[in-house]
C-alpha cells in the first residue's frame, strides 16, 4: 500500500512507540488520526495537525460512537494500527513478607480489557466501514514478543497471543475482501511503558539474552510497522522484532 | 453467463451443477455462510471482471438474485 494519501487510525499515538508510528506515517503523507486517553497529550498532537479523538479503546460503548464520528467526517479509514495497550508485570503466585498472594484479577481483567477486547472493537468497527465501502485496508495489530510466553506477564502473554490469533482468523476472513491484517511483535524497547513495568535489573537480564545487547528504538518498531503495511503480500503473520531475543 | 454463474456456485458450494437452480437461496444450502458467501462474491468477481458494491453483495442472496445483479452491471454471456 502506498502510504501518501491515505487515512490511518493508530491507538494509543499519545506517546511511545504509537508516537513513533504516528510521526512515521505523518513523513509519509498520511492522514492520521490518533485515538487516546490522553487529553493533555492529544491536545500536543493537535499542534503537529494530527486529528485526534479522546476515547478509551476498551470501552466498547466509547469506541462505536468515536468510529461512527470518524466515518462521517472522513469515511473509511485505509489503516487502523491497533496499538493501545498496557504492559503490566505480575507473577501468577507472588512471594511476599506476608506470605503468598495471588495475581490480581482486577488486573487480569484490566488487561484483557485494554490488550485484546480494544483491539476486537477497534477491528470490528473499523472494518465494518472497509468492507461496506470496499475498501481494501490494512489492520496492524501490534502484538509482543511475549506472546510466546513471558515468565512474570500472565495477562500480558496471554493477551498478545489472543491479539496473535486474531491476527490469522481475520487475515483469513478479510483477505478475500482485499483487508490485510498483520502483527508486529516488538521485544523490550526503550520506552516509557518498558522502564514502568519491567524492573531495572529485570531489564539488564533481559538486554544480555538480546543478541544485538541492547533495546529496540521506538523509531525502529515504527519503521517495521510502515514497512509491513507498505508490503501488499504480507498478511496474517507476526513481524517479529526483537533484536534476534528469540531466534 | 447463466451456467458460468451455476458452474461456479457448484465450484463454491461444492453441490452438483443440477441442484443449482434459480429459486436456491443461501438459506436453502448449510453450507452458503456469510464466509462461504464472501468467498462466491470474489470468485464472481475475478470471473467476471466486476467489482460489486456492498449492497449488490447483500441483495446476492439467491441464485436468481445473483444472475440479475451481474445482468444489471452489464454481464453477458
Amino acid at each position: 500500500m502506498e502510504l501518501r494519501g491515505k487515512k490511518a487510525i493508530v491507538t494509543g499515538g499519545v506517546r511511545g512507540l504509537g508516537r513513533a508510528m504516528v510521526e512515521k506515517l505523518l513523513e509519509n503523507g498520511t492522514a492520521v488520526t490518533v485515538f487516546d486517553l490522553n487529553a493533555a497529550g492529544l491536545d500536543e498532537l493537535r499542534k503537529e495537525h494530527v486529528n485526534c479523538v479522546q476515547c478509551d479503546v476498551s470501552d466498547y460503548e466509547q469506541v462505536l460512537k468515536a468510529t461512527s464520528q470518524y466515518h462521517e467526517q472522513f469515511g473509511a479509514a485505509d489503516i487502523l494500527i491497533n496499538n493501545a495497550g498496557i504492559l503490566y508485570s505480575e507473577p501468577l503466585i507472588k512471594l511476599t513478607s506476608e506470605g503468598v498472594a495471588k495475581h490480581d484479577a482486577g488486573m487480569w481483567n484490566k488487561v484483557m480489557a485494554a490488550d485484546l477486547n480494544s483491539v476486537f472493537y477497534m477491528t470490528v468497527c473499523v472494518v465494518e466501514k472497509m468492507m461496506t465501502t470496499r475498501t481494501r485496508g490494512v489492520i496492524v495489530n501490534i502484538s509482543s514478543v511475549s506472546a510466546s510466553g513471558n515468565a512474570g506477564q500472565s495477562a500480558y502473554s496471554a493477551a498478545k497471543a489472543g491479539v496473535n490469533a486474531l491476527t490469522a482468523v481475520w487475515a483469513k476472513e478479510l483477505g478475500p475482501m482485499g483487508i490485510r491484517v498483520l502483527a508486529v511483535a516488538p521485544g523490550f524497547t526503550d520506552t516509557d511503558s518498558t522502564k514502568d513495568a519491567v524492573s531495572e535489573a529485570a531489564l539488564r537480564e533481559t538486554v544480555k539474552k538480546v543478541p544485538l545487547r541492547r533495546l529496540g528504538k521506538p523509531a525502529e518498531i515504527a519503521d517495521g510497522v510502515v514497512s509491513v503495511i507498505q508490503n501488499d503480500f504480507f498478511n496474517g503473520k507476526v513481524f517479529e522484532l526483537d533484536g534476534g531475543l528469540i531466534v | 453467463m447463466d451456467a458460468k454463474v451455476e458452474n461456479l456456485l457448484s465450484e463454491v458450494l461444492q453441490m452438483p451443477a443440477s441442484d443449482i437452480t434459480d429459486d436456491l437461496t443461501m438459506k436453502d444450502v448449510d453450507a452458503w455462510d456469510s464466509l462461504k458467501h464472501m468467498e462466491l462474491i470474489v470468485a464472481l468477481e475475478q470471473s467476471f471482471e466486476v467489482q460489486l458494491s456492498f449492497d449488490e453483495i447483500v441483495a446476492m442472496q439467491s441464485v436468481s438474485a445473483i444472475k440479475r445483479v451481474l445482468r444489471e452491471r452489464g454481464v453477458t454471456g
